[in-house]
């Protein structure tokens, strides 16, 4: 877990419809056309996954898609969080190794 | 959309400023258009908008040039252009583009292909830049003004280049305090950028609208100075920070450590060619313009025949370039299906932008010295987890080349296909900055999509 769940957050006036999904288990409350990785993040949840060889935290790098340190696994399959928006009910889990 | 191959006489890739100002332009002209974008709204990196039903706090304001982002974006809403957004256009032959679509395969097939994606971060390694926490500026500026989320506390925006402050701007917008802003360009080198500025309006005005917010705010740009490492046990903590030489050497005896829990880091841009590669299109490598760019002639054709390229992807240059690089390609493009001939203002516009921006770009020159930043033990490509040591280890037994350095150590083999640590490996390898840079190799898919895509496209 992160000790940064009070520093994250949103701003601003969100009057979006409230969707929750898991996260390792966990209940996360998200809106309706989050990522995965800024319903995280913004939950305090910036790592996302464990690099291939030393096992080391990773999160966002570039948060458009590119970088793919955001990797986690979506109902079993490895997607960038990203760019997959939530759906209700979705079980996240974090990613291992970007194998191909 | 249900079918999987459609046609339209012009085919265009992005939806920023040189995208739109391209599309608007051709249906004008009568022209059949589809633009694909990733993207979920047009706008591009640019004119993000928040999404439906979110809105920012009283008080915060845009910059000067984003009344020229919704003229732009108004007018692409009300032309006769298709746009289909959350498309990946991830193959590309002339007249032919395939793209992943709500996880179907379908293809456009276009007279003419006009490629504007625009452009990425650099990324220049050091130490702890894989840390949680720590990300490009470009991804706080998403976060921000894509997805309204606060990035953190305490923030250190870092590296090099004008986007430095749209960082700034939106992380005080989000209500993030700015502990650091540093600009690793010496405030000597800032001086050569000012005719550029002075001598263009629009430039001015942006950029006295940026100070102006700094100003206000209390947050100070730091010239010559960067980021040495950063810091923490799963979550980034601190950075040291010191003053750097006007090559970007750090300066001994400079260091600071403050405590921060966001850093955006991001040194200049680099332009997205890959599709130009595929194509065919010949590069050249241009450092002030961000490093390999495609080359175009005077009305925006590359050097395949039907494929034409606006905005960032010919070198970075901002907003102003691509859009007037978009409407010159639109009128080229439109003259090349037998409408009429290009218009001098067009070309003489496009040009004059390139000329401000180029000038500008000029005191953002990359600093050799910020390639030693990374020790032995840093982490120079993410996918594979490869340390400079490896790195340096490989081009010294497999040679020099980008292709040798990836043989020699898996750098770059990994799923992002090198677009983070390219920019920068031979540099780091060879530790040598000035070294020649090989182009990129590029393979289908060039953006990542399903299996399933690849073995089911039309065509
Ligand atoms: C994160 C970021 C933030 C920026 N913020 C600013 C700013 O605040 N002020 C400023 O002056 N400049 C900013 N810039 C620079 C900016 O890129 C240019 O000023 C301007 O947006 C360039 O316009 P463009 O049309 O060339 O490309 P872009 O605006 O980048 O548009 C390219 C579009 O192409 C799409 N695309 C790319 N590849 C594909 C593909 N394979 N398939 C489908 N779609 C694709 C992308 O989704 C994107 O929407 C920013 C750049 C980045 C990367
Ligand atoms: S953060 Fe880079 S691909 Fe998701």
């Amino acid at each position: 877990m992160s000790d940064n769940r009070s520093s994250m957050g949103r701003f601003g006036s969100d009057e979006r419809e409230a969707v929750t999904f898991s996260f390792d288990g966990q209940e996360i409350a998200a809106r309706n056309g989050d990522t995965v990785a800024m319903a995280l993040w913004a939950v305090g949840e910036a790592t996302l996954r464990r690099s291939s060889r030393e096992g080391r935290p990773r999160g966002v790098l570039c948060n458009m898609g590119i970088c793919y340190e955001c990797l986690v696994l979506v109902d079993g399959v490895a997607v960038r969080a990203c760019t997959t928006v939530v759906r209700a009910g979705m079980k996240v889990e974090r990613g291992g190794t970007p194998g191909e | 959309m249900s079918e999987r191959v459609r046609q339209a006489q012009v085919g265009i890739v992005g939806g920023g400023p040189a995208g739109m100002a391209a599309a608007s332009a051709l249906a004008a002209r009568g022209r059949s258009v589809v633009v694909l974008d990733e993207g979920q709204r047009a706008g591009g990196q640019i004119f993000r908008q928040l999404p439906p039903g979110v809105a920012p706090p009283a008080g915060v304001s845009e910059p000067p040039s984003h009344d020229h982002g919704h003229e732009l974006i108004d007018a692409f809403e009300g032309a006769q252009v298709e746009l289909v957004s959350g498309a990946t256009v991830w193959d590309s032959k002339p007249g032919r583009l395939w793209f992943e679509h709500a996880g179907e395969s379908h293809l456009l097939e276009c007279e003419r292909i006009l490629l504007a994606p625009g452009a990425m971060d650099r990324c220049i390694p050091f130490p702890g830049w894989t840390l949680p926490g720590v990300t490009t500026a470009g991804a706080l500026q998403v976060m921000v003004r894509g997805f309204g989320v606060k990035p953190g506390r305490r923030a250190l925006v870092v590296g090099s280049g004008p986007l430095l402050l749209p960082t700034v701007t939106a992380l005080l917008a989000a209500g993030v305090e700015v502990v650091a802003a540093l600009e690793a360009s010496s405030r000597w080198n800032a001086l050569r950028a000012l005719p550029g500025v002075i001598g263009n309006g629009a430039r001015l005005r942006e950029a006295m609208w940026y100070m102006k917010q700094l100003v206000r705010a209390g947050v100070k740009l730091r010239w010559g100075w960067t980021v040495l490492r950063c810091e923490g046990d799963r979550h980034v903590e601190r950075a040291v920070i010191a003053k750097v030489d006007g090559q970007g050497r750090p300066r001994l005896g400079t260091e600071r450590t403050i405590e921060v829990d966001v850093v955006g880091a991001g040194f200049g841009l680099v332009p997205a060619i890959e599709l130009g590669l595929l194509l065919g299109c010949d590069s050249r490598h241009l450092a002030a313009r961000g490093g390999h760019c495609l080359v175009v002639d005077e009305q925006q054709r590359t050097t395949i025949d039907g494929v034409f390229a606006a905005g960032e992807i010919g070198g970075i240059g901002g907003a102003e370039v691509a859009s007037a690089e978009g409407a010159l390609a639109a009128a080229a493009i439109d003259h090349s299906l037998g409408g009429p001939a290009v218009s001098e203002p067009l070309v003489k516009q496009a040009r004059a932008e390139r000329r401000a921006s180029d000038a500008m770009l000029r005191a953002f020159a990359p600093l050799p010295g910020l390639y030693q930043l990374a020790n032995d033990d840093t982490i120079v490509c993410r996918c594979e987890d490869v340390p400079l040591s490896e790195a340096r280890a490989a081009a010294e037994l497999h040679g020099r080349s980008s292709r040798a350095i990836k043989v020699g150590c898996r750098a770059g083999m990994g799923p992002c296909q090198a677009r983070i640590c390219g920019p920068s490996l031979q540099q780091l390898a060879t530790a040598d900055p000035a070294c020649e840079m090989d182009v990129p190799v590029v393979r289908v898919p060039v953006k990542p999509v399903r299996a399933s895509t690849i073995v089911n496209a039309p065509g």
